[in-house]
């Protein structure tokens, strides 16, 4: 089984199972977040691909299914019925269920310094102009407003991914995945990008955005030093700021949804993101029983569930009221309430762009954000270049 | 007239000299001092100031991990190609000095044209071969194609060499009743030490330190050799700047022990080949 | 690279001649034996791949199913993409900027470093450990020596250096361009102070009674005597310049970035075959590469003159 290195817990579900099967055993292999896409790639080409592989769901996994790579799962074999249906969706094609959630929600949210917004007398912004006036006042109090890793690219594809969505609704993105390229010509996808560029223009990002690496650490540290006002990050961040900076999550850390627009055609609550990681069957497995037997009951088990909410992360399972109600640290149960109710209330939860389309497309799509982003090429432009790449 | 020239002269590589010192010092005395620094001291000190509470936590963190694999698999690999290109490439070299046939000019020629092929641009058909020999993601998926990409070169710096060598002494083998392969081994081999030392100085500094081999021909883990561990660290420790430097250290260590060692043999094998 | 092919000089009557008539025949039998397990592990994975190569160009393959028949759309695609020949015009433009930027440093660092002393030694050693990094770990360490918040720049007196040096559009390209003469220039300088090293004393000797003062000397006698030096080291630094990939792919996280202002052709393979997975028109653009590596080569060696290890070898 493959999965990313940062998913200590799920090894741990790992490990439960290889402690109650001592005979048929499950090797996990760890691996780091850039290249893991690639091996696992070049690994089904040299049909040397694991077992069990971990995937976002979306355009890159079913290029697998398409490709007959990957088993479908039913209910009755790994008990589908215990996870969210609106996460269950990303690894949904054609009415088939090809994974199974194996770790928190990841909705995209907005971080922001408490102390560094009261200095400069700001409120959490609540829309987008706030986000604006407040992008203004931070800027006057010599802060860098906005932190953003646009080094790393997809960061930035956050903001057009929200922007998108509050303009133009969920449709417009859902036609685009669906495979209709002319979509990225549509009047929302250029307004968006409009946004993107307007905030740049008016330095919400700083002068040093474009140098910043997200792998660096370098984005994190802006918010939690007070450089940096606010940052727009999936909820793995929480984790890495209990980490990094534990007394600074204990008194200045704040979170809100991404603001709304007024005007837009799309629902405020509305979110994106990553709804959760999915493991997937290798079609070609010799060991497929094992491999269920693990999903059905190893899984987002109860030890699980109860794992991931220590660890500040939602896991994708239905009726967790109780369990919320359970946690002990204060700071936790906010945040965990947060994003539960965040995605409980979100009549849409948007897959990331980079996922949800096939492979192909995400290296054009982030090389576009980002020179929409640089002002190398105008709103206009990067609808005509997408639906061109798309074809 | 001349002398002021001179002293223009004098302060200009002096000047060069004191800005390229600083430029080459500076930052491998960051990446040392950034190594002992713990995380905060990191994000919020003077980043060229002595860390105020040194620490070897970051030095532990990498150990902690699969460093010594990656290790291991770095001497592994180093070792095997150097090993299977030296033979190869004395042979061949020998063959192409002692035999002037058509044969023998071609299989020049062909080297000569390999030093021109970048190794990047044949990597994908290499990827397709590897897979179809049931190689990927195995050492010695390494080891072949780098071999391979180091013969030209070695091959050259040999012939270049064996030609030196005087004929009078081959023909007194030849008169002794040697045949060939004695003459390769108790002739052309003790006399090509020099060369061979360089070439291997050479080739092991270019495997040691290669990485698109790796990055496309391995896979697992336990299969990395140390400048792809390094790319793994950072998505590791991520957030960790200190950490990585401190795997930036660990990985150039073995390297510097053997400059310590072998300085002048590393030097001269260096250039040797080329300006001799 | 062809330049190594210089330092022979061969005399003909030096080399060892074919054996005589002696046993010539099991002679040429072990000859071919010994060349044999060279030719065959270079053919497989040099000279085959060479075709493979332009075999694979006119394929289609994502690198997950089987590999099919394309025709020429790769090429047609690969040619008409703008993206194409901005990585071919920024490829031209790292190897000729570097060459620039590091001849007259290395020569000025060999010279430096030429005449014997201690001081000058410990010069040496210190320019030497560049040399000792993988272009990974020097990739790495600039990536973050380089971040505007937290690098170099955040040292007192180096704010002017808190720039988005590797962010900018404008200045990435450059800034690579730096980092490859770090790595670089000691190579180079080692190169030019063996030159040095080799020139005949008696020259200098003959020139000091000619009453010639040290800038007579420089112009007259170093300068002309590291001419093949210098073509060695140009033809390294200008053929090896096709071979950027590992710092490049490192110091932009992979992406040849920002947008594609650092995206120079083996990365702009990369991506296509690697991450885009369409290995036919990556296939396409790594035979650009070739083609553009033995035109290179080719020119270098005729410009210099160096094809004379061919001609003797087919004067023989």
């Amino acid at each position: 089984m493959w999965a990313l290195n940062d998913q200590t817990i799920l090894k741990d579900s790992v490990d439960a199972y290889n402690k109650d099967h001592p005979d048929e055993k499950i090797t996990l292999r760890l691996f780091a977040g850039d290249d893991y896409k690639q091996k696992l790639r070049v690994a089904f080409g040299a049909n040397q691909a694991p077992d069990i592989f971990f995937s976002w769901g979306g355009g890159a996994l079913d290029d697998y299914v398409k490709a007959g790579k990957v088993d479908t799962l039913s209910d009755a074999q790994v008990d589908l019925l215990r996870f969210t249906p609106s996460v269950l969706k990303s690894a949904t094609f054609d009415g088939q269920v090809y994974g199974v959630p194996a770790n928190g929600l990841a909705p995209v949210v907005l971080y922001y310094n408490k102390k560094v917004f009261k200095d400069a007398g700001v409120e959490a912004p609540k829309s987008y102009d706030d986000l604006l006036t407040d992008v203004k006042k931070l800027k006057g109090a010599g802060v860098t407003p906005i932190s953003l890793a646009a080094n790393s690219k997809w960061p930035t594809l956050m903001y057009l991914e929200y922007l998108l969505d509050r303009e133009g609704g969920s449709d417009v993105f859902d036609g685009i995945a669906s495979g209709n390229a002319a979509g990225w010509k549509d009047a929302s996808v250029t307004a968006a990008n409009t946004r993107l560029q307007e905030l740049a223009k008016a330095g919400a990002f700083g002068d040093n955005a474009s140098s910043v690496s997200y792998d660096q650490g370098a984005s994190t540290a802006l918010l939690y030093t007070g450089k940096a006002g606010m940052e727009l990050m999936g909820t793995w961040e929480y984790a890495n700021l209990v980490k990094a900076a534990p007394d600074f999550v204990k008194k200045d850390l704040g979170y809100v949804a991404f603001p709304s627009l007024s005007g837009g055609k799309g629902d405020a609550k509305d979110i994106v993101g990553n709804p959760s990681n999915f493991l997937s069957l290798n079609s070609k497995s010799k060991n497929k029983s094992a491999a269920l037997t693990y999903f059905k009951n190893y899984v987002l088990n109860d030890s699980q569930v109860d794992a991931y909410l220590a660890a500040g992360s939602v896991p994708p399972v239905n009726k967790l009221d109780s369990k919320l109600a359970a946690v002990k640290s204060a700071d936790d149960k906010k945040w965990l309430t947060f994003v539960y109710g965040l995605v409980q209330n979100s009549p849409n939860f948007q897959l990331s762009w980079d996922q949800a389309l096939s492979s192909d497309q995400a290296d054009p799509l982030l090389t576009n954000v980002d020179k929409s982003f640089l002002r190398q090429i105008t709103p206009e432009q990067f609808g005509t270049n997408m639906s061109k790449a798309a074809q | 007239m001349s002398t002021v020239v001179a002293t223009l002269r004098r302060t200009a590589t002096g000047g060069a000299t004191l800005v390229w010192t600083a430029l080459v010092v500076v930052p491998l005395y960051w990446v040392i001092v950034t190594s002992l620094r713990g995380q905060a001291d990191f994000t919020t000190g003077n980043p060229l100031a002595l860390p105020g509470h040194p620490t070897l936590d970051n030095y532990r963190t990498v150990l902690d991990g699969d460093f010594t694999t990656y290790l291991l698999n770095s001497v592994i690999v180093t070792v095997a190609t150097v090993a299977i290109v030296m033979v190869v490439a004395l042979m061949a070299a020998f063959s192409i000095v002692r035999y002037t046939n058509p044969w023998s000019r071609l299989t020049f020629r062909l080297y000569l044209l390999g030093l021109a092929i970048p190794l990047q641009a044949v990597i994908i058909p290499v990827y397709l071969l590897i897979i179809r020999l049931h190689m990927y993601d195995s050492l010695l998926a390494i080891v072949l194609p780098s071999a391979a990409f180091a013969l030209p070169v070695t091959v050259m710096i040999l012939v270049s060499f064996l030609r030196d060598v005087p004929r009078s002494l081959f023909e007194a083998m030849v008169v002794d009743g040697a045949g060939d392969w004695r003459m390769l081994f108790s002739l052309a081999a003790p006399m090509a030490r020099p060369a061979l030392v360089t070439v291997a100085v050479y080739d092991g500094l270019q495997v040691w330190n290669g990485f698109l081999f790796p990055l496309i021909l391995t896979q697992s883990g336990d299969k990395a050799v140390l400048p792809l561990a390094l790319t793994l660290y950072r998505g590791q420790f991520g957030i960790n700047v200190p950490a990585t430097m401190a795997a930036v250290v660990l990985s150039t260590l073995p390297m510097l022990v053997v400059f310590v060692l072998a300085r002048r043999q590393l030097v001269a094998g260096l250039t040797a080949g080329f300006s001799k | 690279m062809t330049t190594v092919v210089r330092t022979s000089r061969p005399v003909a009557s030096h080399r060892a001649r074919p054996g005589t008539a002696r046993g010539g025949r099991r002679r040429r039998y072990s000859g071919l034996l010994m060349a044999a397990p060279a030719l065959l592990l270079f053919g497989l994975f040099g000279l085959v791949p060479l075709v493979g190569v332009l075999v694979l160009s006119l394929a289609r393959w994502d690198g997950l199913g089987s590999i099919g028949w394309a025709g020429l759309t790769n090429w047609t695609g690969v040619l008409t993409d703008g993206a194409t020949w901005q990585a071919l015009w920024l490829t031209l433009k790292v190897m000729v900027v570097s060459w620039l930027v590091q001849t007259p440093l290395a020569l000025a660092l060999g010279l430096f470093q030429a005449p014997r002393g201690r001081l000058r030694a410990l010069f040496a050693v210190l320019w030497f450990l560049p040399l000792l990094l993988s272009a990974v770990a020097i990739g790495l360490t600039w990536q973050a020596l380089l971040d505007p918040s937290f690098g170099i720049g955040a040292a007192p007196g180096l704010h002017w250096l808190a720039k988005p040096l590797l962010g900018s559009p404008d200045l990435a390209l450059y800034t690579v361009i730096f980092v490859i003469a770090w790595q670089f220039v000691p190579f180079h300088a080692l190169l030019y102070q063996a030159g040095v090293r080799q020139i005949p004393v008696s020259l200098y000797e003959a020139a000091a009674i000619d009453g010639a003062g040290p800038v007579t000397r420089l112009l007259r006698i170093t300068l002309p005597q590291l001419k093949y030096t210098f073509v060695t080291s140009s033809t390294l630094m200008l053929v090896g310049s096709l071979t950027y990939f590992d710092l490049i792919y490192v110091l932009s996280g992979g992406t040849g970035g920002p947008g594609t202002a650092t995206r120079v052709l083996p990365l702009a393979m990369y991506i296509t075959g690697f991450q885009v997975h369409d290995m036919g028109r990556a296939s396409a653009i790594a035979t650009l590469l070739v083609v553009f590596g033995l035109a290179l080569s080719l020119l270098t060696t005729r410009l210099s003159g160096f094809t004379r290890m061919d001609s003797q070898q087919e004067g023989m």
